[in-house]
């Protein structure tokens, strides 16, 4: 699985940029405390339809998308933020987008006119664009944009922090005006996925070079800026607010019924949800947990509690370096499934997510067809096992009640990132449940960049609480789990499964879904019994959206895919009646 | 007086250089950095060099300070790492979004306060002077925050006579009445915290001077009350007043970061949070200039306002001859 601003992003969901960064806070300041046991389904309240049948879109309005962070650039080559990839779903059609089950599609605002053609090495991809299609500025989007996309991105030069999506791209030709010939290095399924690519214009950028790309005014100058999808950029004023209305010269069959789209930034996310409920904008993706009641209660706004692409983890480091007298504590498998044992996941759902979460076994999202399902071994909330499960891995009690074995106490610290509100109050549940069965863990609250910076990037640490977004819907994980991917990589705890790593392979040299579905069954069973995380929930914040905005089921937001929650944009509209 | 000021505006800029070398140090020995905050993980390491030398972050520190400061010296504030924006065309703006709501909240607590606090200091533990304590314990004791938060569920939320937040309603920039509309709610957050300091320093500061000999002199000799208080304390009992406001001034181009949150003002204390967590060095070397020759500019104007105020401070004495 790729995992895009992978450490960046968890926070930013945050409460972050997040609060300050991604998936961090919720803003929620509830006491922690230790979560009962409980076996109550947990309610999702998921998005429904909010029309009936009978009403009929209408045209005008203005749409108010509110967050908390600004854009960086709407240039596709460099905009891999949150904020900007916000935008640019307004503004710049994609080459292929997905669809709620996180496959590859075409839709009609989609660029390319047929889903790629594949030859059966798996080598060689063949895809056809619309030739319709037009920037803003009535210039044709051609193969030269495609092209020229991918060759800036895969560019060191550029300096494109998406270069990983294209560096096995060996040569690119074009067929003709709409059709492009892409050969790879070496079979690999994900790259599919790469292809739900925005373009950047080559009329605009064809003569600058790479390293100048960055500095240039496309993607930060609305007037110096052609979009490819139904919204332009009119407007930004920097840290407040930019304006996005209708193209005219937008291609599409289908138009926006909302004329006019405000993205309009908020300093924190307390702010942003007291103007929700005033009625100053239409959307909040990230609604505090403890303000949920209080929205709520508004009666005029529609919240949606489904989890996001994201899962929280509990990371053990494999590295004996990071130990006492070089005693890895972790490197009994049984050790770590006590671990995986005594934690209460749904109590923290329950309790700290207020619902909003879903127990995760392995890496893949829950409902996705890569979902391994049962085949993972699923770890239910149990002190008894778990002190089992320590005892045959030979664990004793000391005097002071912690565990202890070969002379060494089982007394770890685990980090996670300050001002995650979320991490921070699971940490102190983690802590109560690990004491339970005699395990000594303390939670370390650590500034997000000085965490990631000495801490998971040189691999340098005990135990890390930390989530991944899974910007990129391929299931591959090996740049996560792989050996390869050790510090600085993102296999920031070392850990060495050479099983794992092959079928990781095998997975990716294929490109039958089926065939590698089968593949993720068994690492999903593998890697839930080997335990390099206890991988504990997906989990999300709950949206809310005004009342006034109307669409049909079939267009409702979807809170798997990213940037889900305006799937289906172009088919809503605005009814001022509902004010 | 020429000489003093030649002399004050030699020390601004010596302690200026100091401020400018502590803080690139500093910031740059921070943890994390802006390509950390940028790339995404799986970046090649060759990449990434690419990147960091687009960055100019190759460089070691003191090429890096030397570039920044002989930009500096050209009218350069740089560019910001995540973007390549001019730092100008992001500061300025907040610069003036925040001068403007903190000059109408100084003044409008100026302009209550001194009068209030001279009158209390002539009634002592009379109405006027307990409604100033319970104002005083209020703006010292409530979090400015939490204050505006009540103001806005009350006055935005309930009775919906006012704007929740922003500076302008979208479409009205530029209006002077939406603004106004706009500056009610955090003008009178910020204006309660700066009156309840200033009301206390006027009238324990009347009170002290009302005391003196001279005073006793002025009022034995007949005048009246209303000269006394006018004409002969009123003077000497603004000195420590002036010092106080201004050391204040560097706020109305700082601002009052939580309030800004509150409100959603498109200021610089909100700036610069943003700024510190993207570890965006040219912003914030130029916020802290900024606000340093604030704070120096304030000393300075202070003192030369004590020279006007009171005859008896003189400037520019040397050797230690009695002044």
């Amino acid at each position: 699985m790729k995992r895009g601003k992978g450490w960046l992003k968890p926070l930013a969901l945050l409460s972050l940029t997040g609060a300050l960064l991604v998936g961090c806070s919720s803003g929620n300041n509830a006491s922690p405390g230790t979560p009962a046991p409980t076996k109550k389904p947990v309610e999702q309240v998921a998005p429904q339809a909010t029309s009936t049948d009978d009403e009929k879109p209408v045209d005008g309005g203005t749409f108010t998308h509110s967050t908390t962070s600004d854009i960086v650039t709407l240039n596709p080559i460099f905009g891999n933020d949150t904020a900007s990839g916000d935008v640019m779903e307004y503004t710049q059609a994609y080459l292929y987008n997905r669809n709620p089950s996180f496959d590859l599609a075409v839709y009609p605002w989609s660029l390319a006119a047929e889903l790629p053609k594949i030859s059966e090495d798996g080598l060689t991809y063949t895809i056809k664009m619309k030739n319709n299609a037009k920037w803003s500025d009535g210039t044709p989007v051609t193969a030269d944009d495609l092209i020229f996309t991918i060759n800036a991105i895969k560019t060191p030069e550029t300096g494109s922090p998406e270069i990983t999506k294209y560096d096995k791209v060996k040569e690119m030709k074009k067929l003709d005006d709409y059709t492009v010939e892409i050969k790879l290095k070496q079979l690999y399924a994900p790259f599919a996925f790469g292809l739900m690519q925005k373009l950047a214009p080559a009329h605009v950028l064809k003569d600058v070079p790479f390293k100048e790309l960055q500095a240039h005014s496309y993607g930060k100058d609305p007037a110096k800026t052609p979009t490819s999808g139904p919204y332009k950029w009119s407007e930004w004023k920097q840290k407040e607010f930019h304006v996005l209305d209708a193209n005219p010269n937008y291609w599409g069959e289908k138009k926006p019924h909302i004329q006019k789209v405000v993205y309009k930034i908020y300093a924190d996310q307390n702010t942003q949800v007291q103007a929700l409920m005033k009625g100053d904008v239409d959307f909040v993706g990230s609604i505090p947990v403890t303000q949920l009641e209080a929205v709520k209660a508004k009666g005029t706004i529609n919240i949606s509690t489904e989890p996001g692409p994201s899962y929280e983890y509990f990371a053990f480091n494999f590295d004996k370096k990071n130990f006492p007298n070089n005693y890895g504590l972790f490197e009994g498998q049984k050790t770590r499934q006590a671990i995986a044992h005594a934690i209460n996941r749904q109590g923290i759902i329950d309790n700290i997510l207020k619902g909003t979460g879903k127990i995760m076994d392995a890496p893949f999202l829950p409902g996705t067809w890569a979902d391994p399902g049962d085949a993972a071994v699923h770890y239910e909330y149990s002190a008894e096992k778990a002190k089992q499960l320590l005892k045959e891995d030979g664990w004793v009690a000391g005097a002071d009640g912690i565990l202890s074995k070969d002379g060494n106490r089982f007394s770890f610290e685990f980090i996670f990132n300050s001002g995650n509100s979320r991490r921070e109050q699971a940490a102190v549940v983690i802590q109560q449940n690990l004491k339970e069965i005699g395990i000594e863990a303390k939670p370390k609250a650590l500034d997000f960049s000085a965490l990631v910076d000495q801490y998971a990037n040189p691999g340098k640490f005990q135990v890390l609480l930390l989530g991944w977004q899974l910007s990129d819907p391929d299931p591959d994980g090996i740049s996560t789990f792989g050996k390869k991917a050790f510090p600085p990589g993102n296999n920031a705890g070392w850990y060495d499964n050479p099983k794992l790593d092959e079928l990781w392979g095998k997975a990716v040299s294929t490109v039958k879904q089926e065939e590698r579905a089968a593949i993720y069954k068994e690492v999903g069973k593998e890697i839930s019994t080997n335990l390099p995380y206890v991988f504990m929930y997906q989990y999300g914040t709950p949206r809310g959206m005004t009342s006034r905005v109307k669409y049909k089921d079939e267009f409702k937001p979807v809170s798997m895919i990213p940037y889900g929650e305006t799937f289906g944009f172009l088919n809503w509209w605005i009814d001022d009646t509902k004010k | 007086m020429t000489e003093y000021l030649v002399r004050r505006v030699l020390q601004a800029v010596l302690v200026l250089f100091l401020i400018t070398v502590v803080s690139f140090g500093l910031m740059h020995a921070a943890p994390g950095g802006p390509l950390k905050v940028m790339l995404s993980p799986g970046m090649s390491p060759e990449a990434q060099l690419i990147q960091m030398k687009n960055m100019g972050l190759d460089q070691p520190v003191y090429i890096q300070y030397m570039k920044w400061v002989g930009n500096l010296l050209q009218g350069d504030l740089g560019h910001t790492f995540k973007n390549n924006v001019p730092v100008g065309d992001i500061l300025w703006p907040t610069v003036w979004n925040t001068f403007v709501l903190m000059s109408v909240a100084w003044g409008l607590s100026m302009l209550i306060a001194i009068p209030w606090g001279i009158y209390n200091s002539t009634k002592q533990y009379g109405l006027s002077d307990q409604i100033a304590s319970i104002v005083a314990y209020l703006g010292f004791a409530m979090p400015t925050f939490w204050f505006g938060i009540m103001l806005q569920q009350y006055f935005a939320m309930q009775l919906n006579l006012l704007p929740l937040s922003d500076m302008y309603t979208m479409g009205n920039e530029g209006q002077v009445g939406d603004l106004i509309l706009h500056l009610i709610l955090p003008v009178t957050v910020l204006t309660l915290v700066n009156i309840a300091a200033y009301v206390k320093y006027t009238r324990a500061s009347m009170l002290e001077v009302l005391e003196q000999d001279y005073i006793r002199t002025a009022r034995a000799k007949g005048m009246k009350e209303r000269r006394v208080i006018f004409r002969h304390a009123l003077r000497n009992a603004l000195i420590p007043v002036v010092t106080i406001i201004g050391l204040d001034l560097p706020t109305l181009v700082a601002g009052a970061a939580l309030t800004e949150s509150v409100f959603n003002w498109p200021g610089m204390g909100r700036l610069f949070v943003d700024m510190a967590v993207a570890r965006e060095y040219s912003v914030l070397m130029s916020i802290t200039l900024l606000i340093s020759l604030m704070v120096i500019i304030g000393n300075l104007l202070a003192d030369l306002i004590y020279a006007l105020v009171d005859p008896r401070v003189q400037l520019g004495r040397k050797g230690g001859k009695a002044a």
